[in-house]
């Protein structure tokens, strides 16, 4: 095996996998924080990828610039999402029903706007694409690095968030004890508003960052799940640091493994690992409620 | 006493359906009848499988697709690619899933805290993890399918739509059977104690690792062994049709209809569901019908959570009425065909059981409870 | 006779030492009282006695058999049930068939037809007859206690712990349940009782164990323990001992 193509693969990896990190937070929030395991997040990044798709192609806009708008939109619709969830009182496995309901109403809506094609950002468009940063032999592409970059800078920026502001101290006492934070005045419906809509933002920003360097099909969201559920089972449950470590372990995995034996691998690694981190180190990994 | 009565009543149902080819036969119904009705048993026996692990035991249960792509991925790879005998192969379907299974328990069942939930993603995930160790490995995939157009199957079976037939229906009567008798068992007991609060159920003596096993064995064998047989009504097979979420959604969809808490729900439910999906298609609405599946798995479990089974039960003479008047009705004014009559009869049966048990008192008066009925008025307009 | 010998039981949480060598015992037909302040580790004991917390450390000898590795539902077969201090009843099932349930499984292993029958007798022993065939959802709290007990003695179990069974429950209610925890005592059912209404504990216990920080600090009989200086000492605020 070529050593270099080993460098490159772990680099390119651990770059993506800054990108599953980002995919993976809004789920591991909403699951860790609101005890709703929300499939939706799937819809948010595919939806939030063919905007950014269909903006830049109808309006001519940078795609990265898209995100000024699909980001906002995310959260809000997010946000109300959550309060509908908390409008009907759903149990966990209720709410699991039901984003798979969405989660399957909205795959087809994305199928019958954009049609089961193939649809990419012509390079013309799309100045991130063929981009790359070449320091000695490794190529840092362009449109991994910014995601790298914007998914590091949300695991701290949400960690700080959550240690440091009265709203991350409200989330915390909440998902402690809800009842006891109700009775020192949290508004816990709001609070639940507001983080849903943050994981929401999240996903949609994840997906204007795949649309700059992928293609898009309206059946991608269900590939993510090879992907997405071993990131935040290793990273934690609404621990926005270690989802973000979870994701450079699984994005060098699968990219070392995509090199070994091929790319259809890389989902039956990134499984296994899941598979490997439940069976030994379970207690580590659902260190639920304390590490928000 | 009753289970002798049920014993009997599920002889006599064997019975009945084993006759219908020969019938056929002789009547000359059109063949797409008998498609009909084994695509039907095919939907009835995943369902109630399903339901034997997550109705019974409360795991949520995702994995379906899985079971089934292993099972059909069995005889395609024995019967289809390695010359095996069909109904050689056919055990293995079943064996392979259930292993399969068994050692996703294995992992999962074993955790401590949040294995239900952990349980339902892991199933999510595996479907499509199994998707790509077939599309990896030629002898079973290889990215190019696998036939089992060629596949000869046994004389005494019949022409292949009646083969078909007598193959799932005794599949789908094994596996009603089996959650039967489950559900009148300790085994269906201890399920439903971990459904309502595992902790407690282990206090109590049940042994909630090898009951959530079994459970889970049941499901993956019977969905296993049915994608067996049903390889050969696929006769291409390739990882997009089998590995997808189709089949755990529709297997969502008729037992959350039908009702997860009872064993009769799920067989319900297929029938109702199967024969609106059927109709649709035939009607050329494929596109939609992910749209309005979604919608309806969502309508459902905020408005109906016992499921129709359970209203139906509770409404007998007005199931009675509804289905055979609609049935008879159209037999007498309608010339079209009978799946025709038979999905507006169901339809009209279902708008019946949706009307909420408040309003239906208010309407009959049946099953009306003084303390209840006579007290709501006077709350709405106080 | 010795029922139950704990030696050298150790439990953390964290860095919290729930649990810290605790050695007891428990005669065959005593009613041992349980006490100590909040957070003194009574219930952590109970949870380890009948196996939902495994412990860190030690030994667990119930009837000659060392249970410590064993799983809550193996416990439950050698003959240990509890009850829950709040009731955790099976939500979807009626009255009736909580008890069946238990009386399935637990200490000795039944079929489904006879578990309906003999749920009955245990209904009527606790009371809760009349609500048999009822959802446990229209059930009062102390009807709901009651089912703790007819579920807890439907094991058929040597061993009986009893979690704060009358918290919540007003002066009467309370005077029924005492009244009910004797009937169960001349079954010849051994008995662990925690409880904080002193009155109750010092009125059943044939002998008192104290713990406080997860230590075993007084072990004896009832008037003599609630004299001991460091137990007195525990329960004003834990200065001076």
């Amino acid at each position: 095996m070529d050593a270099n193509l080993l460098i490159q693969a772990t680099v390119s990896g651990a770059l993506i996998g800054g990108l599953y990190a980002l995919m993976s937070l809004g789920l591991s929030l909403s699951w860790g924080a609101l005890d709703i395991i929300n499939l939706v997040h799937f819809m948010f990044i595919l939806f939030g990828a063919y905007f950014t798709y269909q903006l830049t192609v109808s309006t001519g806009m940078d795609p990265l610039a898209t995100a000024l708008l699909v980001v906002p939109a995310g959260f809000l619709i997010g946000g109300a999402l959550q309060i509908f969830f908390e409008a009907a009182k759903l149990d966990e496995f209720k709410s699991l029903i039901i984003t798979f309901g969405l989660f399957i109403i909205l795959q087809s809506l994305a199928r019958t706007i954009w049609s089961a094609d193939f649809r990419t950002l012509d390079q013309s468009l799309n100045p991130y694409a063929s981009a790359s940063v070449i320091v000695g032999d490794v190529a840092f592409q362009t449109p991994l690095v910014i995601a790298f970059a914007a998914a590091g800078l949300i695991a701290i920026g949400t960690r700080a968030l959550m240690a440091h502001t009265y709203f991350g101290k409200a989330v915390r006492a909440v998902v402690h004890d809800a009842d006891t934070a109700r009775a020192f005045g949290v508004d816990s419906q709001r609070v639940g508003v507001l983080l849903a809509a943050l994981a929401s933002a999240y996903s949609a920003l994840a997906g204007v960052l795949i649309a700059t360097f992928q293609s898009l099909s309206p059946t991608m969201g269900v590939g993510w799940f090879g992907i997405v559920f071993p990131v935040v089972i290793l990273g934690g449950l609404g621990n926005a640091v270690g989802n973000f470590l979870a994701g450079v372990v699984i994005g060098v995995a699968a990219g070392i493994a995509t090199v070994v034996w091929g790319p259809l691998s890389a989902t039956l690694v990134t499984f296994s690992i899941m598979v490997l981190a439940l069976l030994f180190r379970p207690q580590g990994l659902f260190t639920r409620r304390a590490t928000i | 006493m009753t289970q002798r009565r049920a014993l009997v009543g599920f002889a006599v149902v064997f019975a009945l359906l084993l006759a219908v080819p020969h019938l056929a036969d002789r009547l000359d119904f059109p063949g797409f009848y008998l498609t009909f009705m084994f695509s039907a048993f095919f939907w009835i026996a995943q369902s109630s499988s399903w339901n034997m692990l997550t109705g019974y035991s409360g795991y949520f249960s995702f994995g379906q697709g899985a079971w089934f792509g292993v099972g059909v991925y069995t005889t395609a790879v024995l019967a289809g690619k390695q010359g095996w005998a069909f109904l050689a192969a056919l055990p293995l379907a079943g064996i392979a899933a259930l292993i399969v299974g068994l050692l996703l328990g294995l992992v999962v069942f074993r955790l401590r805290s949040l294995s239900g939930e952990i349980f339902a993603l892991t199933t999510l995930a595996v479907a499509f993890v199994l998707g790509s160790v077939a599309r990896i490995f030629p002898a079973i995939d290889g990215g190019r399918g696998a036939f089992m157009t060629s596949v000869p199957l046994p004389e005494f079976l019949g022409e292949f739509r009646p083969a078909m037939y007598r193959m799932t229906l005794v599949i789908m009567m094994a596996t009603v059977l089996t959650a039967y008798l489950v559900y009148e068992s300790r085994l269906g007991w201890g399920l439903f104690s971990i459904r309502d609060d595992e902790q407690v159920a282990q206090g109590l003596g049940v042994p909630v690792f090898r009951y959530k096993m079994a459970a889970l064995a049941g499901n993956a064998f019977f969905s296993g062994l049915m994608g067996g047989v049903w390889a050969l009504q696929i006769g291409f097979v390739t990882v997009e049709d089998v590995f997808n979420i189709r089949v755990p959604l529709f297997v969502i969809l008729m037992s959350v209809l039908g009702g997860t808490s009872h064993w009769m729900g799920p067989v319900v439910g297929s029938v109702i569901i199967f024969t609106i999906l059927d109709r649709f298609n035939s009607a050329g609405f494929e596109d939609f019908n992910q749209l309005f599946i979604g919608g309806l798995l969502i309508v459902l479990v905020l408005a109906v959570r016992e499921g129709v089974y359970v209203r139906l039960r509770n409404r007998p003479l007005a199931t009675l009425l509804v289905f055979a008047g609609t049935m008879l009705v159209l037999l007498v004014v309608n010339d079209s065909s009978i799946v025709w009559k038979f999905l507006w009869a169901t339809l009209a049966t279902l708008a019946m059981a949706l009307v909420p048990d408040r309003l239906w008192t208010s309407l009959f008066g049946r099953n009306r409870r003084t303390d209840e009925a006579d007290a709501e008025p006077e709350k709405v307009t106080a | 006779m010795t029922l139950l010998g704990c030696t050298g039981v150790c439990k953390s949480f964290g860095g919290i030492r729930a649990l810290d060598q605790v050695d007891m015992s428990i005669d065959r037909g005593e009613i041992l009282g349980l006490v100590g302040p909040n957070g003194s580790g009574k219930s952590t004991l109970i949870n380890v006695l009948s196996g939902f917390y495994p412990a860190d450390a030690g030994a667990v000898v119930f009837a000659g058999q060392n249970i410590l590795d064993l799983e809550a539902h193996e416990i439950a077969a050698a003959g240990i049930a509890r009850t829950f201090q709040i009731p955790r009843p099976f939500g979807t099932m009626t009255t009736r068939e909580n008890v069946a349930v238990s009386y399935m499984f637990g200490h000795e292993k039944h079929s489904l037809s006879s578990a309906r029958e003999a749920a009955t007798e245990w209904l009527e022993f606790t009371g809760v007859a009349d609500v048999a065939d009822s959802p446990v959802d229209e059930l009062t709290l102390q009807q709901l206690k009651f089912l703790e007990l007819a579920r807890a003695l439907a094991t058929q179990p040597d061993l009986l712990l009893l979690d704060e069974v009358l918290a919540g429950l007003n002066p009467s209610e309370i005077d029924t349940s005492v009244e009910m925890i004797r009937r169960i005592h001349e079954r010849g059912v051994t008995i662990v009782i925690v409880e904080h209404v002193m009155r109750v504990v010092m009125s059943l216990s044939h002998r008192i164990v104290v713990l406080d920080q997860g230590r075993l600090i007084a072990d004896g009989e009832p008037q003599t323990v609630m004299a001991d200086e460091a137990v007195i000492a525990a329960y004003l605020g834990g200065k001076g001992a």
